[in-house]
């Protein structure tokens, strides 16, 4: 890895772990009597940790010119390691807190292990650490190749990618710790937040730098939707984690939001971190390795733009649907929930648009597990979108909020879509990227399609049962106009279907095991490619070195 | 970089010129469905914002034609389902406990509605059996600390509670005799000998007899003033008896010395503010049902 | 004619930049801005308290605790919800809430009017093992709360910065935040009477976890958890809920939603 940096850019890096270690050891001093002391001091470990590593490798034989007439996917390569990696972590931690809501004693009396510490540490993992990485890495990736241009920079492409996953790691250590600002999908406090947002003003500039470059006239697609998933995730982000520390030495904030204004920022941000995290991100992920892998044109350009702008558009008033019938004012629940019903056109036309981009191409599905993958999300997608819109209808909502339903939804997006095109894409990368002919075992790749696919209709099947009954029998009266079942009763009859879907939660986490064992394989003895290299930006043109 | 426009052999579609890394986008038309998609959700939208409350403006919002609130609906909605109870609520009300006990359809509404009741508010310490479990009374024992166990002393106990913050409160406390140091050790442990010598008779073997018999005057000294001469507990007081084998806090003699040595006082809490008078009274029956009252 | 103009715009990665942000600012600017400007959104009560130093400390655990992730503290103009739990929530209740704790999920049963349902011990008992209190829950349980001794020396600093985002303490009471969490777990010290002084008669004084030698973590959860729904008597008063109307008329008779 070192290798494809030179030496100024080896002492800039160093540069920059000082100035981040630096800082970390601010936190750890100022935050001696708190938790925040201790993140401090695991600031200063991982700064150590690199900048030894980059240290003692500063003599390593530099690159050439020539780097600079390839794309540079070094970061790529370590972002899907770090993706992988968090995949099984997030869903290891995803089994233990449903085996957890089965079996109640699984927290061991533990602090650090109970349930409310763990749910966030499983959220964050999958969302941010599996499918931020994923992300970041494909980005990088998809934007060098469709502006045939070499990413803008060397450093600041480590930087984003290692800093992302500092933040992650600030998050769940600090989980476990009790550091938390009670934000669903926003949990982690003020100063990881500060750290989140320097990360992404770089994630951005990178990202618009090399979009400079380009050698097409016209931005791509996918590009369209990575540039929506930076720049609206950054106003959300922003938003939602305006605070007030207690004090400069304290991990604890307060958030400047009150009660019913919190409440609608909160769902603002956090039903737009689904729509432009894990929609709009990996919606560039299907618009660029689904028609590789198809190799197919888009079926239209047309709905391309129609779905896109709707997406962007609409998707910003949905947020106030996970807020129907509470203390917010109606109007805005129906503004929530309009919008979200007409927020289904753009969604069903980019579903669409990827499954008629398989036209004349069908035949490849049925023997090509990794286009299988990305076919399964387009479906997933489809029905997810579906499904929310549905549930954002008042009444409809009225019956599972605050149940499993939910749970179940998110499952059907977060197993069926983020997980799947996340999977197919990575297939399709991975061999490419490490000049391998194909992946070191096609047959795992079959093996861990159908393990996630019954993994996730067993989960999602559950949770639909456990969600709708439980809805319902909150709801039933007795032949005399009473409630009929008491709020035990109704946990009593969770317990099959929490089993249920730890069940089918491990089917998924094994199928991410395999996945990851039959990458690891690729890079270590794949079959190598017979053309290699032809994989090229634009005629090379000296780019700036150090940039 | 490729301009030229194509046909793709599959669709028949012209792409649009462009190519990236490969990829090339067809210039098909927005299918008819979608447009036919567009139309029908915008005038669902439409429709629902005019009729409904919708758009901030300035101070206000629009109310929406149909004049809908959340609030108002949800007030009719109970005022409704009051109104379809009220068919056997209004003669639980107004009828007395025992012409309610007689009506078995009056009953079984009782069951019906008291099974939730109870199971949302009182099992938590109670049990969902009602049969209590330790510093818990069981309910269904037919042993009362409070009055009879007719509905009526049940329904008193829930409405002010017991030791509970209500104004009219039942009082109940069992002094800390060891902790603040009336009783020393030894008397402690003589007054429970003797507490449990009267529910298990066997105990009162040769060697502790002299125990016992002094705890038998620690007991005339400090608790027959509550528990009675004979230990036999005053029901109007909440003061239990001690002769027989039913045991809030248990009946072991280790119990028994913690019991004397810390005291007691147990808190349960009003419903006054929480259950309407009918669902108070539904519950007192209920209740009185499980443990069919009185022994 | 659009698709010319798009055709342009995807030509200029700033220029899609811009129009992306100017397209996502919308909703959230309609949806947001105007719950600042609508008097309406949040009623206007008189009796309306804010927490007790002790009572924001416990608030703070329930949410380090991560309790937001089982219970959820709204109960929805539903009328099964309100036969379930009590009077539907008030956007007043959560005023003083920085962050709101409303849920999204309902694993455990809601708590927004938890407080005085049940004693201190039972809460004391279930915190430690909710087993031994409803055999079927799935709730962990919370041992290490009631051994753990809770910080109060930083309490003036937290109420400050609740002040600084709008909770109206005092100077008074940001200085004598740690006395009071103290006092409210003494029952019949000095200080006991001061923070009942400071915050009004309502303010529950009491032993808490049963030991009063010790102000724990386990003090401030249950000192939060009873006072949830009895910061103010709003959603008791003139609302439909035929649950409970609280015997004595609230100061300044608070004007709910369904008066205005
Ligand atoms: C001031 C009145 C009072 C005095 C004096 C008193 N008790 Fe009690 N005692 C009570 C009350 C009231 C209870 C029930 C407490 C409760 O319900 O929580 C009780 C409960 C008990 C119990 C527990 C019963 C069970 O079911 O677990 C025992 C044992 C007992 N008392 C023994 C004694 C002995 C021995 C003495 C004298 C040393 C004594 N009491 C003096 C009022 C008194
Ligand atoms: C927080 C726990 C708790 C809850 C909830 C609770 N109780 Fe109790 N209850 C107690 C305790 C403790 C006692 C015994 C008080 C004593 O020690 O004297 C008691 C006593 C009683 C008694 C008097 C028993 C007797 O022997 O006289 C009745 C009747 C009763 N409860 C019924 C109910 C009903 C009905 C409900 C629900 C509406 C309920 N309780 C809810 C704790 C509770
Ligand atoms: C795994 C999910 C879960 C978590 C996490 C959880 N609870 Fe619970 N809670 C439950 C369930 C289920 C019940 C109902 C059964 C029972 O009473 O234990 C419950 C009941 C309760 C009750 C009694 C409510 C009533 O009306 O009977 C209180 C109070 C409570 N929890 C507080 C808390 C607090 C405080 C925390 C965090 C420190 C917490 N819970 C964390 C699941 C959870
Ligand atoms: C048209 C698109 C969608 C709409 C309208 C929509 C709507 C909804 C609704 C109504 C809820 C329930 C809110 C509640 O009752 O609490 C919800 C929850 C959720 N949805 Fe979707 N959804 C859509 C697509 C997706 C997709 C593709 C994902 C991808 C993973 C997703 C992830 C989630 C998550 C994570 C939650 C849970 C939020 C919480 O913590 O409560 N949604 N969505
Ligand atoms: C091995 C697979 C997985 C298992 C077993 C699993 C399990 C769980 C469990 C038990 C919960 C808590 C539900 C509750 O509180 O009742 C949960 C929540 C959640 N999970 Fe997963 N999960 C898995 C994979 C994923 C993935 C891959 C993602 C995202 C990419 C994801 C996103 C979420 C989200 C967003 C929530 C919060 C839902 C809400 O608040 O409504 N999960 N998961
Ligand atoms: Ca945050
Ligand atoms: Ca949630
Ligand atoms: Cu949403």
């Amino acid at each position: 890895m070192i290798s494809g940096l030179t030496r100024d850019e080896r002492v800039q890096g160093l540069g920059l772990l000082a100035v981040v270690g630096a800082a970390g050891l601010v936190l750890a001093v100022a935050g001696r009597w708190d938790a925040l002391g201790i993140h401090g001091l695991l600031i200063v470990l991982c700064c150590a940790l690199l900048a030894g590593y980059v240290f003692f490798r500063l003599g390593d034989p530099e690159p050439t010119e020539e780097r600079l007439s390839r794309y540079y996917d070094d970061p790529t390569k370590v972002g899907i390691a770090l993706s992988m990696a968090w995949a099984i972590f997030g869903m290891f931690i995803g089994v233990w807190v449903a085996s957890q809501l089965a079996w109640p004693d699984l927290t061991f009396g533990q602090a650090w292990s109970s349930l409310g510490r763990l749910r966030p540490s499983h959220t964050t993992g999958v969302i941010f650490g599996f499918g931020g990485n994923a992300l970041i890495a494909t980005s990088y990736h998809v934007v060098q190749r469709t502006s045939r241009a070499r990413l803008a920079g060397h450093v600041s492409p480590w930087f984003v990618l290692l800093g992302f996953n500092l933040f992650c790691l600030l998050a769940v250590t600090g989980y476990s710790m009790g550091i938390t600002q009670s934000k669903e999908y926003a949990e982690p406090e003020w100063y990881a937040d500060i750290w989140l947002v320097v990360v992404w003003v770089t994630y951005f500039v990178l990202y618009l730098r090399t979009l400079a470059r380009r050698k097409e006239p016209h931005i791509y697609v996918a590009n369209w939707y990575y540039l929506a998933f930076i720049v609206v995730v950054a106003i959300l982000h922003i938003f939602n984690n305006l605070a007030v520390p207690v004090s400069l030495g304290s991990s604890k904030s307060y958030t400047i939001w009150p009660g019913v204004q919190d409440a609608m920022v909160q769902w603002w941000y956090g039903h737009n971190a689904v729509a432009f995290f894990l929609t709009a991100g990996f919606l560039a992920m299907m618009y660029y390795y689904l028609p590789k892998r198809a190799d197919r044109p888009i079926f239209s350009y047309r709905l391309s733009i129609l779905s896109f702008w709707g997406i962007t558009f609409f998707y910003m008033w949905a947020g106030s649907h996970h807020l129907h019938y509470t203390a917010l004012p109606q109007w805005v629940q129906t503004l929530g929930m309009t919008f979200s019903i007409m927020l289904l056109v753009p969604s069903w036309a980019s579903a669409g648009n990827a499954l008629l981009t398989l036209r004349g191409a069908w035949h490849k599905v049925r023997d090509d597990a990794t286009l299988r993958f990305m076919v399964v999300a387009a479906i997933f997608y489809g029905l997810s979108t579906f499904e929310g819109s549905f549930l954002a209808i008042r009444p409809v909502n009225s019956l599972s909020h605050y149940t499993d339903w939910t749970v179940g939804h998110v499952h059907a997006g977060a197993l069926g879509w983020v997980a799947f095109i996340t999977f197919g894409s990575i297939y399709t990368l991975v061999p490419s990227l490490w000049g391998r002919a194909r992946m070191y075992s096609p047959a795992l790749i079959e093996v861990h399609f159908w393990l996630a696919l019954a993994g996730t209709l067993v989960y999602v099947f559950a949770m639909w049962n456990s969600g709708i009954i439980q809805g319902l029998m909150w709801r039933t009266y007795t032949e005399s106009d009473t409630l009929a079942y008491t709020f035990v009763d109704t946990l009593v009859a969770m317990y099959p279907y929490y089993i249920a879907r730890a069940f089918g939660g491990l089917l998924f986490l094994l199928g991410a095991i395999v996945g990851s064992f039959n990458i690891w394989m690729t890079v270590k003895r794949g079959p190598v490619a017979v053309e290699a290299g032809r994989d090229l930006p634009a005629a090379a043109v000296a780019l700036t070195p150090g940039e | 970089m490729s301009e030229e426009v194509e046909v793709d052999p599959v669709t028949g579609e012209q792409t649009t010129g462009h190519e990236w890394n490969g990829i090339k986008e067809l210039d098909t038309a927005v299918p008819r469905g979608i447009l036919i998609f567009i139309i029908v959700t915008h005038l669902f939208a439409f429709g629902y914002w005019v009729l409904m409350p919708a758009f901030p403006i300035g101070w206000t919002y629009t109310k929406g034609l149909l004049g809908i609130n959340q609030h108002e609906v949800v007030e009719q909605a109970l005022v409704q389902l009051q109104d379809e109870r009220a068919s056997w609520t209004q003669k639980i009300d107004q009828l007395p406990f025992n012409e309610i006990q007689a009506d078995q359809a009056l009953m079984t509404n009782v069951r019906d509605s008291g099974r939730q009741l109870f199971g949302d508010n009182c099992a938590a310490c109670h049990g969902q059996d009602a049969r209590g479990r330790s510093n818990y009374p069981d309910l269904t024992d037919g042993d009362w600390l409070w009055g009879d166990g007719s509905p009526e002393a049940i329904a008193e106990t829930l409405r002010v509670g017991i030791n509970s913050g209500h104004a009219e409160t039942r009082m109940a406390q069992m002094p800390a005799f060891g902790r603040d140091a009336i009783l020393d050790r030894q008397q402690v442990r003589q007054a429970a000998l003797y507490i449990y010598s009267l529910s298990h008779p066997d105990a009162s073997t040769p060697e502790n007899i002299d125990q016992i018999e002094g705890g038998r005057t620690v007991f005339a000294d400090n608790c027959a003033g509550c528990h009675g001469e004979n230990a036999q507990g005053d029901r109007e007081a909440g003061i239990p008896n001690l002769t027989d084998q039913y045991w809030l806090y248990g009946g072991d003699l280790e119990t028994i010395i913690e019991t004397i040595h810390g005291g007691r006082a147990g808190h349960m809490p009003t419903w006054d503010e929480r259950l309407t008078p009918t669902e108070m009274k539904t519950l007192a029956l209920y209740v009185h049902d499980l443990g069919a009252g009185a022994p | 004619m659009a698709e010319l103009f798009h055709r342009k715009i995807e030509r200029t990665a700033i220029g899609f930049v811009l129009a992306i942000i100017a397209a996502a600012s919308v909703g959230g600017l309609v949806e947001i801005a105007p719950l600042f400007t609508i008097d309406d959104t949040v009623e206007d009560v008189a009796d309306m308290r804010v927490y007790t130093p002790l009572e924001l400390a416990g608030r703070d655990i329930y949410i380090r605790e991560g309790c937001y992730a089982c219970h959820s503290q709204m109960i929805r103009t539903l009328a099964d919800e309100v036969d379930r739990y009590g009077p539907y929530s008030l956007a007043v209740e959560s005023q003083y809430d920085h962050p709101m704790q409303w849920g999204s999920k309902r694993t455990g049963p809601d708590l927004a009017r938890i407080g005085g349902k049940y004693s201190d011990v039972w809460h004391a008992m279930h915190m430690n093992n909710p087993r031994d209190v409803v055999p079927q829950s799935n709730m962990p349980g919370y041992p290490w709360l009631a051994t753990t001794p809770l910080d109060i020396s930083v309490l003036p600093a937290k109420l400050s910065a609740q002040r600084a985002v709008g909770v109206p303490y005092t100077d008074e009471m940001i200085a004598n935040a740690a006395r009071d969490a103290q006092g409210q777990a003494t029952p019949d010290s000095d200080a006991a009477f001061e923070a009942m002084e400071r915050y009004g008669e309502k303010t529950q004084v009491s032993a808490f976890d049963g030991i009063t030698t010790q102000v724990t973590e386990l003090d401030a959860l249950i000192a939060y958890l009873q006072v949830l729904g009895q910061l103010t008597q709003a959603a008791y008063v003139d609302t439909a809920a035929p649950e409970a109307m609280p015997d004595e008329d609230p100061a300044g008779a608070p004007a709910t939603q369904a008066e205005q």
